[in-house]
């Protein structure tokens, strides 16, 4: 890998837009608004402005909440590609695939224009004037806890703004939801560590035993850890980390395991117990909690066999520090609580605590921390929804008429909150519910801060700025929508405020020293902090906890087998498509899923052996029915899945939000059932059963492997070797 | 337009293999990928993507395997009669071209338009070719992509608005014409340009692919095999991986599998400028 | 067995021949309609395929061959046929090919002429083709002279063009007769001008008979290289199932074998149309079939010979691809291949079949068939089952627009053979009244031998 810095990058110097910068972007701006180019002159274009050559601008990115740092290159005004900046610990000028796909977002034809306002079926566009208008009235007369809002995570200035703008309405109603978020790790972990999140030092484990964790493709923050996970695989002094995956699904990391487990669903935590007996290190309460979890009991209830067992524990005991990890398919249960302290105990028997396992730095503005999305605040809304309690509902930044589980029968819920208005980028299956859509500007033409919820080195906020300008004249960026709001209400205390760059711009010189911009002036200041994109602060560390607690904890019994929904829905978070916001994205639809190389799909993916029993070949379509509903899809026999279990990945399934979304596979959110996680509330995503059945009909799975499969037929194609062969020290 | 200028010219194209009669230099670009270090994100692919304006072809165009991804990320799973891929899949990320230093595809071309350049680059102009896709037909790696349709006016594959997305350093190609992956020869041109204006020759780590700059994992070595100060040219050496070599001296040797190096189909005698390096897999578990 | 009499007068034979020229019987219309429509589809594909791309083929990455180049080959094979009547047996004094190989060698001509249309099909840029051609140019850009596919190119323009000359030169002593015996009218005028002045002197027929023996040499080496040349896109590549080096001789028997299935054809067709039953007499048939049968046979060899060498070879890969010809999606097709090309001809080695019109037309018909798949088994299984397991593709059929162009190009032939025979003399005239000539004297002289021994 080359770590130096990149030589075009000196003498390009990145750039920032000033106030005065923005006022002057209309240099070789092609506005396609009415069809026409607006040809600009370059007699009187800023003097970075070269044509033909490229210039770069730092940002965020905003395709997921890692937050990783964005470099884009914008030649003749336009911007047209994204790299990592190499300056933020997170990424390290480094992008995943999902984030490259952000240009995709912004030029996106399917985008929303002008303000919509329904009229019956169809919307009919609006000025904002009237849209502000409008909601002004509709607001009139409602009491504060008629008002609610669902939002996706949010932080930094938007956070603080938004939190203005309810208190002004006096309502506490604010649901943040994330489809697809680690939210029973993060209570486990509260209660194991004192912290949501602990700093997870991939790179200095020497073991990494993950649980369901697919820290390389959606997890928390899969740049960074990704880029741990290389310096893991280089070790220390050439001795090369090992993984050991646990899972009933492969995930993208499970693919990269030394050894994949394939365990029974749901015994995630009988494993981590039965390791920690068979460490037989433990002492005190947790000698007697893990006592009767033998090898022979756990080998029979999870699926392993003993001798795998056996080998993990002594792989864990001769390799210190390791570091055990509770991902989204142990906590995906109704005792996803429990798996998961089990696992965080594994660790703290291990002794990792400290080691590999950090304390986080606590972000000194705790006002602009992210408010973190879960399942619960969904169910909360819905059922407020579904009583009938709001007349005015504010959504942006989730679309959970397409992720909410379908045993919510959330769309209906919706129809009966009174004037329902969407921020959004595109119609998508939430703003086509609304009544009146704002238009929202792309994250590469909107202004923003946002503070990543996993820190790496340091606490930082990222700067979100305007990487060329807008697309569309009548869009809007959301901070702006939210300040005109807020106007509505308290015009004095905002009025000094023109926009929100405004608004951003003053708020951030005022606490110019905290920001490290001490001696600066405020326009050097200001234009170093946007040419950076981060700002990075002293933030000091968190205490952690490493004392095993092991009240309550005590795992149920393993699950009867289930006569009439034989097979547990295994849901699919994949890198590219995670919840499925991101769908409309042709290089995502067209990216193939890393395992099963599937393109354009969704798929039903099941153990051959299953697939035998059942008479079902690749390509079959299959009915998948739960108690909540049932979905049709093709098959693709895959051994990498646990043969109890089948998996559909999500975020297919859209039935709006443009062509390159809209008719493209099935959307499995529909068919789970209502199931609850018992300690925190969250939907329990590994819980829902299903059977499935030949519709006789049968497709060609339309995929990148070709006929051979995954087999290389005897040629040396993708090569390997056991580490007992080679020293890895010597290599360069 | 004599005979003469026809012997010249010819003389020029081909010449006998190309590092015993015209050594490289100052370049010769070459790759090393770390298949341990991979872990099949598809980062890469993408990046190539948004860098070549590579057409997204759609669903029933790719079904019909007309896709346009100069570069596959693979996964193979050869354990026949196992329950469970238990070592997990391996991941053969970027089978994109290979960069043939004796390559086949060149061979063939009636029209010469996939020819050697004088750094080690097989390269390909759209402008010239004609279609025959012989060069397709003979590479070993079916890394050839050819535009079946008129990709740039076929509906939905760049709307208006896409459109300015497209890289101007990079032709969007039009239908009939082949293409694969250059090695992102636009960064190469324009790294060699401001180079030569400052009297050197491009440094170690001046330029990436947009592949090898989008990896994560940094799996992805690229740069000048002879320079002996890049990082490719120190990895192939500690390899034992010579370029114009279809038998490695080292996998002559009895205790082999200490290196890892190889290449794909060597055998053939292309001669690929890409090398892999073996994934590993614990023995211990 | 009925032969050509040896007592038929000259004029009749004149008389035989130049009737075929007349106004056409109603069949000939039908035919022509039909021929007309199969092209006629074939040229809406070409404008569908030229106007959306190459993709509506369904050819794929990369599987980028299919029916052109596979009917391409056909193609070319079959031109075989007049050059090995005309020229092969000219040179051997085979007497009896004398009333057939007129038409034999226009079949030459036409099947190059069809074939030149795949090349073009086939290619994704059409109107940049002249690229391929080494034409003088300005900015000193010469074709790749390596490249098998340029050789083919050169290979064909000259088979074609020599092949036209010797179809014109053998022809300008019947276009003489044609120019006598034709009223006066644009068609005159047309003999008159294409029969350069032919009076049937001495030193004519001398400059003449060596002007064809010229041609006729220069035509037999060009022949077996144009074979050769295709065979060798093939062999020279590096891929398994092509690099074979028995590929030319295997491809020169397999061009020869299907001219000569496509002479029984069509033999049998004319002598039908044309009630030529006078002169394409059933020994001539005869002579045919044996031909065939022993063609067949070395084609069979060659094709074990190829097999063999593959299978007690040590490259597993090429291995590979010959027993997924034999198991794998394309076995109805290869099995097909064997079959019409190895055991159906079996029937010829029966005295009784070798003259049985019927039996010989439905055979014939097969062998053609036989023919194209072998070609088509050449080029397909190779691309779905290459080096590179990743990239294979078991199931890539041809789209109609590709079968579209297979079909219109038996338009195209049948078109082109329909308005030759109504304008050119389809049975050689002067040759037929020398071998009756000949006959007469053979006649004579064991008469006379006959008288003797008395
Ligand atoms: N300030 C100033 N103005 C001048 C002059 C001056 O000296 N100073 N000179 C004047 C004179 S003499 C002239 S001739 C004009 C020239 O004025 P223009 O004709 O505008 O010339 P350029 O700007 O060189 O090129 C126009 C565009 O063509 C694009 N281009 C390059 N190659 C191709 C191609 O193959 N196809 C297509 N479609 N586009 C291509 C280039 O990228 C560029 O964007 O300017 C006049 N104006
Ligand atoms: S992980 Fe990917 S999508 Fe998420 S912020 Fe980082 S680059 Fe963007
Ligand atoms: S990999 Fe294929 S396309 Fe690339 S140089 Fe080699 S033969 Fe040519
Ligand atoms: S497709 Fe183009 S580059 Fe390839 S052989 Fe034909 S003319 Fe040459
Ligand atoms: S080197 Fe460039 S062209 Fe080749 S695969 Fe990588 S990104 Fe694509
Ligand atoms: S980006 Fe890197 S880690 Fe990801 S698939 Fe490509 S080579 Fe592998």
């Amino acid at each position: 890998m080359i770590d130096s810095g990149i030589d075009r990058r000196d003498f390009l110097k990145v750039l920032g837009w000033s106030g005065a910068a923005v006022a002057l972007s209309g240099c070789g701006n092609t506005s396609i608004e009415d069809g026409k180019e607006t040809v600009v002159s370059y007699v009187e274009a800023n003097d970075y402005m070269v044509p033909g050559i490229g210039v770069y601008f730092n940002s965020t990115c905003a395709q997921c909440d890692a937050g990783c740092s964005i470099n884009g290159r914008i030649r003749e005004g336009r911007v047209l590609k994204l790299e990592g900046n190499p300056d933020s610990a997170i990424n390290k000028g480094k992008l995943c695939g999902l984030g490259q796909a952000g240009v995709q977002h912004h030029y996106n034809p399917d985008r929303v224009r002008e303000p919509l306002l329904r009229k019956g079926n169809k919307g009919e566009a609006i000025s904002w004037d009237k849209a502000y208008a409008l909601i002004a009235e509709k607001m009139a007369g409602v009491q504060g806890d008629e008002i609610a809002l669902l939002s996706g995570g949010v932080s930094g200035h938007l956070k603080v703004l938004l939190g203005n703008y309810l208190d002004s309405l006096n309502t506490k109603n604010h649901f943040v939801y994330e489809a697809v978020a680690p939210g029973v790790v993060r209570a486990a972990n509260q209660k194991a560590y004192g912290v949501e999140m602990p700093r997870y030092r991939l790179d200095k484990a020497k073991v990494i035993l993950s649980f369901g964790a697919d820290f390389l493709g959606a997890w928390v923050s899969p740049v960074h850890f990704s880029q741990q996970y290389a310096q893991f695989r280089k070790g220390v002094d050439g001795q090369r980390g090992v993984l050991v995956q646990v899972e009933s699904k492969m995930t993208l990391t499970g693919a990269n395991a030394d050894r994949w487990l394939a365990v029974k669903p749901g015994t995630e935590g009988v494993l981590a117990l039965g390791i920690i007996n068979a460490l037989g290190t433990a002492a005190g309460e947790v000698a007697d909690l893990v006592k009767e979890y033998s090898l022979v009991r756990v080998s029979r209830e999870t699926g392993v066999s003993v001798s795998q067992i056996e080998k993990v524990t002594a792989l864990l005991k001769m390799r210190s520090p390791s570091l055990v990890l509770a991902g989204s398919a142990a906590e995906g249960y109704a005792h996803g609580s429990q798996n998961a302290a089990a696992i965080n105990l594994l660790n703290q028997v291990l002794g990792n605590v400290g080691k590999t396992i950090e304390a986080p730095v606590s972000v000194p503005f705790p006002q602009m921390v992210p408010s973190k999305g879960n399942t619960a605040a969904l169910k909360k809304f819905n059922d407020g929804l579904s009583a009938g309690k709001y007349k005015v509902v504010f959504s942006f930044g989730a679309n959970p008429v397409f992720t909410a589980p379908g045993a919510f029968k959330f769309k209906d819920n919706f129809a009966k909150a009174g004037f329902k208005v969407a921020f959004a980028h595109y119609l998508d299956e939430t703003a086509l519910q609304a009544d009146l859509v704002l238009p929202l500007d792309s994250a590469l033409e909107d202004w923003g801060t946002q503070v990543p919820e996993y820190l790496t080195e340091g606490a930082q906020i990222n700067i979100q700025q305007p990487l060329m300008e807008k697309l569309h004249a009548n869009t809007r960026g959301v901070g702006d929508i939210v300040l005109a709001l807020l106007k509505q209400k308290k015009s004095e205390e905002y009025k000094s405020y023109e926009d929100y760059y405004a608004y951003l711009r003053s708020a951030l010189l005022q606490n110019k020293g905290a920001l490290g911009g001490g001696g600066a002036d405020d326009d050097t200041f200001w234009t170093d902090t946007l040419s950076r994109g981060i700002v990075k602060l002293a933030g000091s560390a968190v205490g952690l906890t490493g004392h095993q607690n092991v009240a309550g904890l005590k795992l149920p019994a393993v699950a009867e087998e289930n006569e009439h929904y034989p097979l547990y829905l295994i849901p699919g978070v994949t890198a590219s498509l995670r919840d499925g916001r991101h769908t409309n994205q042709p290089w995502l639809q067209e990216s193939p899923d890393p395992l099963t190389t599937i393109v354009w799909d969704s798929w039903v993916e099941i153990h051959p052996k299953k697939a035998t029993e059942l008479g079902i070949v690749e390509g079959d379509i299959v009915e998948v029915t739960s108690r909540t509903g049932s979905v049709k899809a093709q098959v693709y026999i895959f051994p990498g899945i646990h043969p109890e279990a089948v998996s559909i990945p999500v975020g297919r399934g859209h039935d709006a939000m443009g062509r390159y979304a809209k008719g493209y596979g099935v959307n499995p959110f529909q068919i789970m059932d209502a199931v609850f996680e018992v300690e925190t509330g969250e939907l329990a995503m590994h819980e829902t059963r299903v059977k499935i059945h030949k519709t006789g009909q049968r497709v060609l799975v339309v995929k990148d492997e070709g006929a051979a499969g995954a087999l290389q037929m005897g040629r040396k194609i993708a090569s390997r070797v056991s580490t007992d062969q080679i020293d890895l020290s010597k290599e360069v | 337009m004599s005979v003469s200028n026809l012997l010249e010219n010819w003389a020029q194209v081909r010449h006998e293999h190309p590092i015993n009669d015209k050594p490289h230099d100052p370049y010769k670009w070459a790759m090393a990928i770390d298949l341990d270090a991979c872990t099949g994100c598809n980062a890469c692919s993408v990046a190539c993507y948004a860098e070549n304006n590579l057409p997204v072809v759609g669903r029933e165009k790719f079904q019909h395997g007309q896709q346009m991804h100069w570069m596959r990320v693979e996964r193979y799973w050869d354990e026949d009669g196992r329950e469970f891929p238990d070592q997990g899949f391996q991941f053969l990320p970027m089978m994109m071209c290979q960069q043939c230093e004796a390559a086949p595809c060149e061979t063939v071309c009636p029209v010469a338009a996939t020819n050697h350049t004088a750094d080690g680059l097989n390269s390909q102009i759209y402008n010239r070719c004609i279609g025959s896709r012989y060069c397709s037909a003979n590479c070993p790696f079916k890394v050839r992509y050819f535009n079946w349709y008129d990709y740039p006016t076929t509906d939905n594959v760049w709307p208006a608005e896409m459109t300015q997305q497209l890289n101007p350093d990079v032709s969007v190609r039009g239908k009939g014409v082949m293409e694969k992956c250059t090695f992102c020869v636009q960064r190469l041109s324009a790294a060699k340009v401001v180079a030569k204006g400052e009297g050197r020759i491009v440094r170690e780590g001046e330029v990436q692919t947009a592949c090898q700059q989008a990896c994560p994992t940094g799996a992805i070595s690229f740069g000048n095999l002879v320079n002996p100060e890049s990082r490719v040219h120190k990895q192939w050496e500690a390899q034992q991986v010579v370029l114009d070599k279809d038998k490695q001296e080292k996998d002559e040797k009895e205790e082999r599998a200490v290196l890892r190096g190889y290449r794909i189909l060597e055998e053939l005698r292309a001669y690929p400028s890409v090398m892999y390096l073996e994934r590993v897999r614990e023995s211990a578990v | 067995m009925k032969d050509i009499r040896e007592d038929i007068a000259w004029a009749k034979i004149n008389q035989d021949v130049l009737k075929s020229l007349e106004a056409p019987r109603k069949l000939y219309w039908v035919i022509l309609f039909f021929a007309l429509l199969a092209f006629g589809f074939g040229l809406g594909c070409e404008v569908y395929q030229y106007q959306t791309g190459m993709g509506v083929a369904n050819l794929n990455n990369p599987q980028v061959w299919g029916l052109y180049i596979a009917t391409f080959i056909f193609w070319i094979g079959m031109s075989h046929s007049g050059t090995l009547l005309s020229a092969i047996l000219h040179l051997m004094h085979a007497d009896w090919r004398k009333p057939i190989y007129r038409f034999a060698e226009a079949m030459t001509t036409f099947s190059l002429m069809t074939a030149g249309l795949f090349v073009m099909v086939h290619i994704g840029r059409l109107w940049m083709f002249y690229y391929a051609l080494p034409y003088p140019n300005d900015r000193g850009i010469w074709p790749n002279f390596q490249s098998p596919l340029l050789w083919d190119a050169m290979a064909i323009f000259t088979y074609l063009s020599s092949s036209v000359l010797f179809l014109f030169v053998g022809m300008i002593p019947d276009l003489a007769i044609v120019r006598d015996n034709m009223h006066a009218g644009w068609r005159k005028k047309l003999y008159t001008l294409l029969a350069l002045g032919w009076e049937g002197t001495d030193r004519q027929w001398r400059n003449f008979r060596v002007t064809y023996l010229t041609i006729a040499c220069f035509l037999i080496p060009l022949a077996v290289s144009v074979h050769s040349i295709v065979a060798s896109d093939f062999a020279m590549s590096q891929q398994p199932g092509w690099h074979v080096t028995s590929f030319p001789p295997y491809f020169v028997a397999g061009a020869l074998y299907s001219g000569c299935a496509a002479i029984i054809t069509l033999f049998i067709m004319l002598r039908y149309v044309f009630k030529f039953e006078e002169y394409m007499t059933l020994p001539i048939l005869k002579k045919i079939v044996r031909l065939t049968f022993a063609i067949a046979m070395i084609w069979t060899y060659l094709n074990a010979v190829e097999f063999a060498s593959v299978w007690y070879s040590h490259d597993a890969v090429s291995k590979d691809v010959l027993i997924q010809k034999m198991t794998g999606n394309y076995a109805p097709f290869w099995w097909g291949m064997i079959f019409c090309g190895s055991v159906v001809p079996l029937v010829f080695a029966f005295k009784r079949f070798q003259t049985n019109i019927p039996v010989l037309f439905a055979t014939s018909l097969l062998l053609n068939l036989g023919m194209w798949l072998e070609r088509w088994m050449i080029v397909a299984p190779t691309f779905s089952h290459g080096y590179y397991p990743w990239t294979w593709d078991h199931d890539q059929w041809p789209s109609m627009v590709q079968w579209g162009m297979v079909f219109g190009s038996f338009g195209w032939f049948t078109l082109l053979f329909l308005i030759f025979c109504k304008v050119f003399p389809s049975v050689s005239m002067y040759e037929v009244k020398e071998m009756v000539y000949h006959r007469t004297l053979h006649l004579k002289k064991s008469e006379a031998a006959e008288e003797g021994a008395h």
